[in-house]
């Protein structure tokens, strides 16, 4: 009962915010032209790259470009539901964080679920033209079985780069900063897995497989979908992103609790 | 000259400043050096373990990529393109229109300072370890080091000009999503600061080389691992300076226009 409740809350307050965000409407139209044109700008940069030297560690474009859509697909769903995280540290000091505490709702989710952030349109829509486009090119066999794979990965993508989000806010508890270990942390090591994970040295790959597990976002599991191999690992670690994505996201989840139980205790 | 000491003084404001906000200072190097390892990382992969390509040997590419990071740490110190975007969305700008000084040049002076102190506690120390350990192709004579730190600095005035220009727009769009997107753009692939010019398909590098951007990495870079020499670097001179000139009338320009045209918004 008590999920459906939530369930119903959710979408309630989901809608207000949409309703406020479509107020500004050339503001929403130019935010998605500027993302777009961002991602381009990345793809037309790794087209240029290539144009010299045909491959990136055994990867052509086309690979690649799969390879940045997936990660630009999930990011996408992850603006939605969490990029609003980053800055707790903003409530938190403007004193605003107090509100979700007092309502009889899960504090987490009453964060969720403030902000539905639509601008994402610019990320899908960029990935899936980059998706048609690589199917195409690449004569990609989508079998149900590989669509499905995908929509698990996409899942295991959000989890994973939303439970990051989350670790990143739950700072704020302990520092009252967050919104800058993002543009420090986790923007530039977004852009490191733009490109596949085995053009860098043994140590970062590692991490990005075990600590961070970034490379379960898209690296690993475009190497399934593209059937490329993957040094130091085996080839079928890919099939693990969902799981890995569960598993970050709840640990992630944990980490938040135990920063607002420490909020809670230290007062304002 | 009284004129001068006064802009110092932000200078020297500045650089105060940012010793008071060291954790910056941190952070933004922490992400310079990933994207240190990123590029270095590409660019290792690319050359694939050939000696050269393009008749660019890999020392001389990796040394470029390496002092174009730097030289990013050093353009990217400055005022930030959104930071004049909400300076001139608060009226903040406004505001020091009453003052008696220029404001284009008060930022600029301002830059001056937080640059210099970012440089002396982080890129300087950083980089000096890198180049020492990671065996590049450093320029052999004294000479080729002063017309590379001449050239980075036209460069880093043009980039202030340009950057400044594409802030103050933000006075005639009150929306500028798509404006900063393609400064961004411009910046990383067409002033050859992740991939050198020489790598370009022949029509893109024709492009490039009537642009401005080009002058603000690959033209020093260039000089810098002695890919441009003797008489050609006259001609990168004379090229710099002429984007300069362009570049700074435009600033003016706009910035006229932007001072004499008020925006109230949400007042």
């Amino acid at each position: 009962m008590a999920v459906a409740k939530y369930i119903g809350l959710y979408f309630k307050l989901v809608s207000a915010g949409i309703r406020a965000q479509l107020q500004y409407r050339f503001a929403f139209v130019m935010r998605i032209v500027g993302m777009v044109t961002a991602y381009t700008g990345t793809a037309v940069t790794m087209w240029v790259m290539l144009y010299q030297f045909q491959t990136l560690g055994d990867w052509n474009f086309y690979e690649m470009l799969f390879l940045f859509a997936l990660s630009i697909l999930s990011w996408g769903f992850c603006i939605i539901l969490f990029f609003h995280f980053r800055s707790l540290d903003t409530y938190i000091l403007n004193g605003t964080f107090d509100r979700f505490l007092v309502r009889p709702i899960n504090p987490f989710f009453h964060f969720m679920a403030m902000k539905f952030d639509v601008a994402s349109f610019g990320q899908f829509l960029f990935s899936i033209i980059a998706f048609v486009w690589v199917s195409l090119e690449l004569q990609i066999d989508w079998s149900i079985g590989k669509i499905l794979f995908l929509l698990a990965v996409i899942v295991g993508g959000v989890l994973i780069q939303g439970g990051l989000l989350v670790i990143i806010s739950a700072f704020a508890f302990w520092t009252t900063k967050s919104e800058q270990f993002y543009w420090v942390a986790m923007y530039p090591a977004r852009n490191l897995t733009y490109y596949p994970l085995v053009i860098y040295p043994k140590f970062i790959q590692w991490v990005t497989a075990f600590v961070i597990p970034f490379g379960f976002v898209n690296y690993f599991p475009t190497t399934v979908i593209l059937e490329k191999e993957t040094p130091f690992f085996p080839d079928y670690i890919g099939y693990f992103s969902p799981v890995v994505g569960v598993i970050f996201f709840v640990i992630s989840y944990l980490i938040w609790m135990l920063g607002l139980r420490r909020y809670k205790s230290t007062g304002s | 000259m009284g004129q001068l000491s006064m802009y110092w003084i932000f200078t020297r404001k500045a650089f105060l400043r940012s010793s008071v906000y060291r954790f910056e200072v941190w952070s933004r190097t922490g992400s310079n050096l990933i994207f240190l390892l990123m590029w270095g990382s590409i660019w290792t992969a690319l050359y694939a373990g050939r000696e050269e390509a393009g008749g660019v040997t890999f020392t001389a590419m990796l040394t470029y990529i390496v002092a174009s990071q730097f030289l990013d740490g050093v353009n990217e110190a400055g005022t930030p393109l959104w930071e004049i975007q909400e300076k001139v969305r608060t009226g903040d700008i406004s505001l020091e229109l009453m003052r008696p000084f220029d404001v284009p040049l008060r930022y600029l002076f301002a830059d001056f300072g937080s640059v210099a102190f970012y440089m002396i506690t982080a890129l300087l120390p950083l980089y000096i370890l890198i180049f020492l350990f990671l065996n590049l192709a450093l320029p052999t004579d004294w000479i080729t080091w002063v017309y590379f730190i001449l050239a980075a600095f036209l460069g880093f005035l043009i980039r202030y000009c340009i950057e400044m220009t594409f802030g103050l727009l933000t006075f005639f769009l009150v929306e500028t999503g798509g404006i900063e997107d393609i400064f961004y753009f411009a910046m990383s692939l067409l002033s050859g600061s992740v991939i050198p010019l020489w790598f370009f398909p022949a029509w893109l590098e024709t492009i490039a080389v009537y642009l401005p951007f080009q002058s603000i990495f690959f033209l020093p870079l260039s000089i810098f691992i002695g890919e441009i020499k003797g008489a050609e670097i006259l001609t990168s001179f004379g090229i710099q300076i002429f984007w300069l000139v362009v570049c700074f009338l435009v600033l003016r320009f706009v910035w006229n226009k932007a001072s004499h045209k008020v925006v109230v918004q949400g007042g």
